[in-house]
């Protein structure tokens, strides 16, 4: 069976949504690692059966794609939660505390790093330098920051459920 | 102090195409568009604006290396670069959150010089909020009729470091791992899809609207000798008032640290990092050092992105330089294996110093590892791994010795 038989992963919407993004840029090609974040956001991870059919989008060898995809830090092969939290461990975020974010985040939600809770609603990472020394250690959740990462606001993150 | 990219950062709304209009916003871009494309790259190249990403190139050098259209026919692309992601470094972030418009208006005055009708702006996936800033500042300006034939095209990256870097930005967006390319042809010849390619940094084309208000004469006189206008330094670390602060080129690291409020708590100094984590530190005795691209690097650093992370006498440089290469090693693209290889001998050692498992000779062993990856590898980052661990067991060798038992 070739692959363009294999059902495909994606929802009818989906679909358009990847085929959008071929068609965003002057060249095909500039669209997959947004495409690509788009899988990360509907599935909260890159499977080998999403990365084959994101290949027969744009019309790449799957080699490349799953290349891509095993590169970069957003795109994970474990499950995230629908709310990924990261807390920075870079230099000005370690002076500032980050280890006992860590071990906070990790008490407060209940789970090691790089798993998500039971509800599939939560997961927490360490990330590298997240841009915002000045709010160290700093904290993202879903690509957004949201200030440093202090107990109180930990301790908020189980509001976001 | 003289301020051009923060002048107008007191304003409630600047972000909003209304108030930065009404501060004189998109003026330098009508006047560039009356002006001769070679006549905008002159005054660049008088301004003597330096890259301010982290290489400090001449800008109107680079500019200059665009081949022209009648000898490479075809399109030519101007990319912002708004990737930061060295620890330290953050006031890309905060230039786009402050003030959109003002690198639109950059980007647009340098699409014109260059003859982009594509033009990109590359943001680290991480800035969501800047993304979606951006976005709307795009939609302001071409309701406006302010982008002319030039589209600008977003486009956030995945979460790698050394997307920063230009040509691996270039791969980034071409869909392929950020493996940096070994120049040349450099970008300005052959960058993205092969074509003719300048990419520069947002504090960078933020400058321009300056430049061509004022003249490039004026904007070199503000700096020093060959380092034009003002630098924007993010300060953060052990000081009272962590920012972003903007001072002339050549403003001695005394005065900066002063602005940030001197170190937290009225604790000594122990070491100052004035670039980004692998730019190596300043001590007490260098605080009258000039920062600009030339004199600190006479002082043995660089100035890097501006990224200044400061550290009180508590600190211990052996917990800095494994903190500093844990990254390093995280964020390796294993392209070069000197690189992938020896960053992470490199955090294996001092991680076994930290648990006080230290061996004789381990000093020498991550000089030598050092040693063996600067200069062999494509891209700077290798080069930075041996530069870090040299930097800091130089600089602080009782540190050290303390981590290695019987060591003496």
């Amino acid at each position: 069976m070739s692959k363009v038989d294999l059902k495909s992963p994606f929802t009818p919407e989906q679909e358009k949504v990847l085929l959008g993004w071929t068609k965003k840029y002057p060249y095909t090609n500039l669209g997959l690692i947004e495409a690509l974040r788009s899988v990360q956001d509907w599935h909260r991870m890159i499977t080998p059966e999403a990365a084959s059919r994101v290949a027969d989008i744009f019309s790449l060898p799957f080699n490349h794609v799953w290349g891509v995809a095993t590169f970069f830090p957003t795109f994970t092969r474990w499950k995230t939660g629908e709310k990924r939290v990261g807390v920075c461990h870079g230099l000005s975020c370690y002076l500032k505390g980050s280890d006992k974010a860590e071990k906070c985040l990790e008490k407060t939600l209940g789970v090691p790093k790089k798993q998500a809770t039971p509800d599939g609603k939560l997961s927490w990472e360490t990330m590298e330098c997240l841009g915002a020394c000045e709010q160290a250690p700093a904290l993202l959740v879903n690509d957004r920051l949201v200030g440093p990462a202090t107990e109180e606001a930990i301790a908020k993150l189980k509001d976001l459920k | 102090m003289t301020k051009i990219l923060t002048k107008h950062f007191d304003e409630p709304k600047l972000h909003e195409l209304e108030t930065y209009r009404r501060l004189g916003g998109y003026e330098a871009l009508k006047k560039a568009l009356g002006m001769e494309r070679k006549a905008l790259q002159e005054e660049v190249v008088k301004s003597n604006l330096r890259g301010l990403g982290g290489a400090g190139f001449p800008v109107g050098f680079k500019w200059s290396t665009v081949p022209p259209e009648d000898k490479v026919p075809g399109p030519r692309y101007v990319v912002v670069n708004c990737d930061e992601s060295e620890p330290g470094c953050f006031k890309d972030r905060v230039l786009v959150t402050r003030a959109p418009h003002q690198l639109l208006e950059g980007l647009l005055i340098a699409s014109y010089v260059v003859g982009s009708k594509d033009s990109f702006i590359f943001i680290r996936g991480e800035y969501q909020n800047q993304y979606d800033i951006l976005e709307k500042a795009v939609a302001e300006a071409k309701a406006a009729g302010l982008l002319g034939d030039v589209n600008i095209h977003l486009m956030r990256g995945a979460g790698a470091y050394i997307s920063g870097l230009d040509t691996a930005l270039l791969e980034t967006m071409e869909g392929k791992k950020a493996w940096p390319r070994q120049p040349p042809p450099f970008p300005t010849v052959a960058g993205l899809m092969g074509k003719p390619t300048v990419v520069n940094n947002v504090e960078t084309l933020s400058m321009l609207p300056f430049i061509v208000r004022e003249g490039g004469e004026a904007f070199a006189k503000i700096g020093s000798a060959k380092n034009g206008g003002t630098v924007l330094f993010s300060i953060s670390g052990h000081v009272e008032k962590e920012g972003v602060y903007e001072v002339p080129m050549g403003t001695k690291l005394r005065d900066v640290l002063a602005l940030a409020g001197g170190v937290k708590g009225g604790k000594k100094l122990k070491a100052v990092i004035p670039g980004g984590t692998s730019m190596p530190p300043l001590l007490e005795k260098d605080l009258d050092v000039a920062l600009d691209f030339d004199a600190i690097k006479a002082a043995g650093t660089m100035l890097g992105a501006g990224g200044m992370i400061v550290l009180d006498e508590t600190v211990d440089a052996v917990e800095v330089a494994h903190n500093i290469e844990r990254f390093l090693t995280h964020e390796s693209c294993g392209q070069c294996t000197p690189c992938r290889e020896g960053s992470n001998w490199s955090e294996r050692i001092l991680e076994r110093m930290l648990e006080g498992k230290g061996e004789k000779g381990d000093t020498e062993n991550l000089a030598r590892v050092g040693e063996n990856i600067t200069g062999k590898v494509i891209c700077a980052l290798g080069d930075t791994v041996g530069m870090v661990t040299r930097a800091w067991t130089s600089k602080f060798p009782d540190d050290f010795k303390k981590r290695v038992p019987n060591n003496g």
